[in-house]
């Protein structure tokens, strides 16, 4: 708790430095808890038997746009699995370069592009997670946002209903819920 | 107080038995409990670690902290969870609740699992999503619940305990009473039995099966106590009867007083109603007599008709079996189809005991004891007549072994008596033996002239010859009792003269001569003996000496008149008949005499000693030799004495004598003897009488007599005469003479000339010839008085072929 209470000003020390170097190198440390979402997340939803197309095919967490995880991302995978799958991360520039991946982080460098992502993916079963801020990011079913001093979560449950995805009442529990069962 | 203890131990079992139970399954109850219920408690705490780490995961998951305390916060209703927190994997606390103390939570968790620490139980749950762990809950929960359900519990169980207990204690006070009580009652009461030795009560019988065997079994056991009690004190009873009947019988010395005591002993305290005891008879194997009655019994052996017929044949009863030596009881005589018991029957006795009195392995005796119920005796008492039989038995034989003894001592004392008299008799027959020979000398003379007058004085007048006769009787009573003065019992002497005599005329002359005595002195005194002779006409003779049967008649005779002072009837009997002799198988003819008076008789004592020599009852007057004579004389002629006499009723003597055989024999006392020669006779002796007597008695026959006075004077003259050639032809010498007695001139005489006879002439004479004592030299030996068919007899006899001398002119030497 002690270190936790340490970890407050930290982070917030950190989001400081990010607002203010968006651009640097080193990915700041809200990033690798974002990395360990990304990869719990993997936990708590269950994808529809069609998500996979092969028994051996690996849980693939895709990154579209920018990568801001830097390595973190693939330390937090390396070596894990989900449902004995083996977990792969794989970046994309475009849309048009997913094939086949269940956890799609959308960057902040592409949520202007967030319709077409929405339309390009729609009826695929993919989690579509994005950090990025700004109201308007409807159908983007979980949404990392900052409250205080650490990292809060708004999941647009109609929108992964839509994705015929299931998202564990646990995972509701600390999180905010928007949107409705019908959109 | 004896009673608390079984009951108190009763109460202890009842009371220990219920709370040992009850605290068993009480503790085991609450133990159970406890432990399921901990169990219970741990699951529960298991179950809810379930729930808060499954709600926990996202929040740890996602890192929301907040979260994870409103899911720790859910604890609020669980009061016993005291500590609840979330670690992340790496171990930093994560959320704890509650809130409030998060001092006091570990800094990080303990390793998985549930256990109990102190009073809490704790639980590390690990927090899992799908297969990844995200973290630990640590739940820490107080126990004080479950040890309040335990305080609960054993707080209830206590209760439940104490009024169990109260519970059983009520019921056990009452219930052990029907196993109590009638112990105690027992023991009550054999206490009061042991206390009072009183075994004649019975305990009541308890209800239930063990205490009323066990009643069943004292009440038996006294039954039987009581039984023995009765039974030693009869025995004990027993045992005193025997003994006092032993001692009484053992103060008692003959049988008949034995007999009587131990039956009234009997009839009296066994008791009986019929004693008596049976003797063997030696003579008489095929019988018992009846020998003694109770005295209570005499009624009764009148009924059973035994007094007067005391002979009960042995054979046909139980007494058969008794004699044997058994004892023999009879239940029931009318089951017994025998005369005897029936007798018995028929007398109202019904059980009989008949005990065999054995001596030496003997049965002498029977005792015979009776009851008049049937099966009156048991074992008991038979055993108790079987031993008092072996008493009386024993007592009797010493009784006879006394009676013996007696008999024994009494002989002695008797025979010492005789010895005495004896010595008396033979005092007196040496004193008698001096009188006899001087009476003889005296006599010797008389004898011979009286014998010679009444030979050779054809010229006698009848009185004269008939004065004559009787002098010569009398002077041959005088010699012969004389002579029999020492042999009052000798065995008869061989020389004893028997002759035929018919005792019909003794008794004629003993009327005659005792006359005087049984008429005229008793008439003096104005006393009347009537004299009644009663003699059988065909009387045989009989062989015997004619004096000392008269004599003796003579002695009887006058004992009849003494003992008739008043006067009476003195009856003389002769008779004969055939007698038994117990020693012959035949008939013997017996002649008896017998002397009867009417006097005072004679008392049992005197009876029974009469003949013994100088026993007298008539003091001064009597010499107690009479009888004693009659005596020697039955003796001597073999013949047999009865005396029947009692007092007042007179006296009877019976004297019963062989008759003579039929040949008659020849009289030994020929008037004369035999003619004789002429012979020179030295004749030898100190008496001038007896000298010139026999002198002139032979010179009668023709003899040439030289008389010599003294021995050695009749010496002198035999050897001057036979050297001067006129020989003597014959030596007659007196024996006692002063100085040179007859054995010394026989000598003499055999020196001088052997063939010379000499006959010796002495008044000593039967006790030489009966004690076969004839001198050396003696050719014969003549008692004196001489007689004169005697002296020729020997004369003739010693003299036979030898030269007849011619009668020379009376020389007289002196």
């Amino acid at each position: 708790m002690a270190t936790m209470k340490r970890a407050g000003p930290v982070a917030a020390c950190v989001l400081l430095f990010l607002g203010l170097s968006v651009s640097a190198a080193v990915p700041p440390a809200e990033y690798r808890v974002k990395a360990v979402f990304l990869f719990n997340f993997a936990q708590f939803v269950d994808w529809p038997p069609d998500a996979f197309t092969a028994p051996g095919q690996p849980f693939v967490i895709g990154v579209l746009g920018k990568d801001p995880f830097g390595a973190e991302l693939d330390a937090v995978v390396r070596g894990e699995t989900v449902s004995h799958r083996s977990l792969v991360v794989e970046r994309y520039f475009n849309i048009a370069e997913l094939h086949n991946c269940h956890i799609l982080y959308i960057a902040r460098s592409e949520i202007g592009h967030l319709p077409q992502i929405l339309k390009a993916l729609e009826g695929r079963s993919v989690l579509t997670v994005s950090d990025a801020d700004g109201d308007d990011q409807t159908g983007v079913m979980i949404r990392l946002v900052s409250r205080s001093n650490r990292v809060g979560l708004q999941i647009d449950v109609g929108a992964a209903k839509a994705g015929h995805l299931t998202i564990s009442s646990k995972l509701l529990r600390p999180a905010e819920i928007v949107g409705g069962p019908e959109g | 107080m004896p009673t608390t203890p079984i009951r108190r131990k009763l109460m202890t079992a009842l009371l220990l038995t219920s709370g040992v139970v009850m605290l068993i399954s009480s503790s085991a109850f609450c133990a159970y409990d406890f432990l399921t219920y901990r169990q219970q408690t741990l699951h529960n705490l298991a179950t809810l670690g379930d729930a808060i780490a499954a709600n926990s995961t996202a929040a740890l998951a996602f890192q929301n902290p907040d979260d994870a305390r409103e899911v720790l916060s859910a604890l609020r209703a669980e009061s016993h969870i005291v500590d609840a927190s979330l670690y992340t994997l790496d171990g930093r606390l994560f959320a704890s609740y509650p809130a409030t103390h998060p001092a006091v939570q570990a800094a990080t968790p303990p390793p998985d699992g549930y256990r109990f620490e102190g009073g809490y139980l704790i639980g590390v749950q690990p927090v899992v999503q799908g297969q990844r762990r995200m973290g630990s809950l640590y739940l820490k929960a107080d126990l004080a619940a479950v040890y309040q359900r335990l305080r609960s519990f054993v707080l209830i169980a206590v209760l439940v305990m104490v009024s169990t207990c109260a519970a059983a204690y009520l019921l056990a006070a009452r219930l052990q009473r029907q196993i109590s009580e009638p112990i105690l009652a027992l023991a009550r009461a054999v206490a009061d039995v042991s206390s009072r030795q009183d075994y004649t009560l019975q305990v009541l019988r308890p209800r239930g099966y063990e205490l009323g065997v066990l009643a069943d079994s004292f009440n038996n056991l006294l039954v039987q106590v009581e039984a023995a009690r009765s039974r030693l004190q009869s025995q004990l009873g027993r045992l005193d009867l025997l003994h006092r009947i032993t001692r009484a019988i053992g103060e008692r010395q003959d049988l008949p007083s034995i007999f009587q005591v131990l039956l009234g002993y009997l009839e009296a305290e066994l008791p009986i109603d019929f004693g008596c005891i049976a003797l063997c008879d030696p003579a008489d194997a095929q019988a018992v007599r009846i020998a003694s009655i109770g005295t209570h019994s005499q009624s009764l052996a009148q009924r059973l008709e035994i007094d007067q017929q005391p002979r009960v044949p042995i054979g046909q009863n139980g007494l058969a079996r008794c004699v044997a030596g058994e004892l023999v009881y009879e239940p029931d005589v009318g089951a017994v189809d025998y005369p005897f018991p029936q007798r018995f029957r028929r007398a109202g006795i019904r059980s009989l005991v008949l005990a065999p009195l054995l001596v030496q392995k003997r049965v002498f005796g029977v005792l015979i004891v009776g009851r008049r119920a049937v099966e009156a005796f048991n074992s008991t008492d038979c055993e108790f007549l079987r031993h008092l039989s072996e008493h009386i038995a024993l007592a009797s034989h010493q009784a006879q072994l006394y009676g013996a003894l007696q008999q024994a001592y009494d002989d002695v004392r008797q025979s010492q008596h005789a010895i005495l008299q004896q010595e008396r008799l033979r005092a007196l027959g040496q004193m008698a033996s001096g009188i006899a020979h001087d009476i003889n000398n005296a006599i010797s003379p008389i004898a011979l002239y009286t014998e010679s007058l009444l030979e050779r004085e054809p010229g006698l007048s009848n009185r004269t010859r008939t004065c004559l006769v009787t002098i010569q009787r009398a002077i041959e009573d005088v010699a012969e009792t004389v002579s029999r003065m020492r042999d009052f019992y000798r065995v008869r002497a061989p020389e004893m003269s028997l002759t035929r005599v018919s005792l019909n005329r003794l008794i004629e002359q003993v009327v005659e001569s005792t006359r005087a005595r049984w008429s005229d002195l008793p008439m003096q005194k104005g006393v009347v003996i009537t004299m009644q002779p009663n003699l059988a006409s065909d009387l045989p003779d009989i062989m015997g000496s004619e004096t000392e049967i008269r004599d003796a008649l003579t002695n009887l005779v006058f004992n009849a008149v003494d003992a008739m002072p008043d006067g009476g009837t003195l009856v003389l009997r002769t008779r004969w008949d055939f007698r038994d002799v117990e020693s012959q198988a035949e008939n013997v003819p017996a002649v008896h005499v017998e002397v009867s008076d009417t006097g005072v008789g004679m008392d049992e004592e005197t009876r029974r000693r009469c003949l013994e020599p100088f026993y007298t009852t008539k003091g001064e007057r009597g010499t107690g030799l009479g009888l004693a004579m009659v005596y020697g004389m039955i003796q001597r002629h073999s013949a047999e004495i009865n005396i029947d006499s009692s007092v007042g009723q007179g006296t009877t003597v019976r004297l019963s004598f062989i008759p003579a055989q039929t040949t008659l024999m020849t009289a030994q006392d020929t008037p004369a003897g035999p003619a004789t020669h002429h012979l020179r006779v030295l004749l030898v002796d100190d008496d001038p009488l007896l000298l010139k007597s026999v002198k002139e008695v032979l010179d009668a026959d023709g003899h040439t007599v030289v008389a010599a006075d003294g021995g050695q004077n009749g010496i002198d003259t035999f050897q001057t005469a036979n050297r001067s050639g006129q020989p003597f032809s014959l030596v007659i010498t007196d024996l006692g003479m002063p100085y040179v007695d007859g054995r010394k001139v026989a000598t003499a005489v055999k020196t001088e000339s052997p063939q010379t006879p000499v006959v010796l002439l002495t008044g000593w004479g039967r006790r030489l010839i009966a004690e076969n004592d004839t001198p050396p030299h003696v050719d014969r030996i003549l008692s004196k008085p001489p007689k004169l068919a005697a002296l020729r007899t020997a004369l003739a006899e010693l003299t036979a072929g030898a030269a007849s001398v011619p009668p020379t002119p009376r020389e007289q030497t002196s």
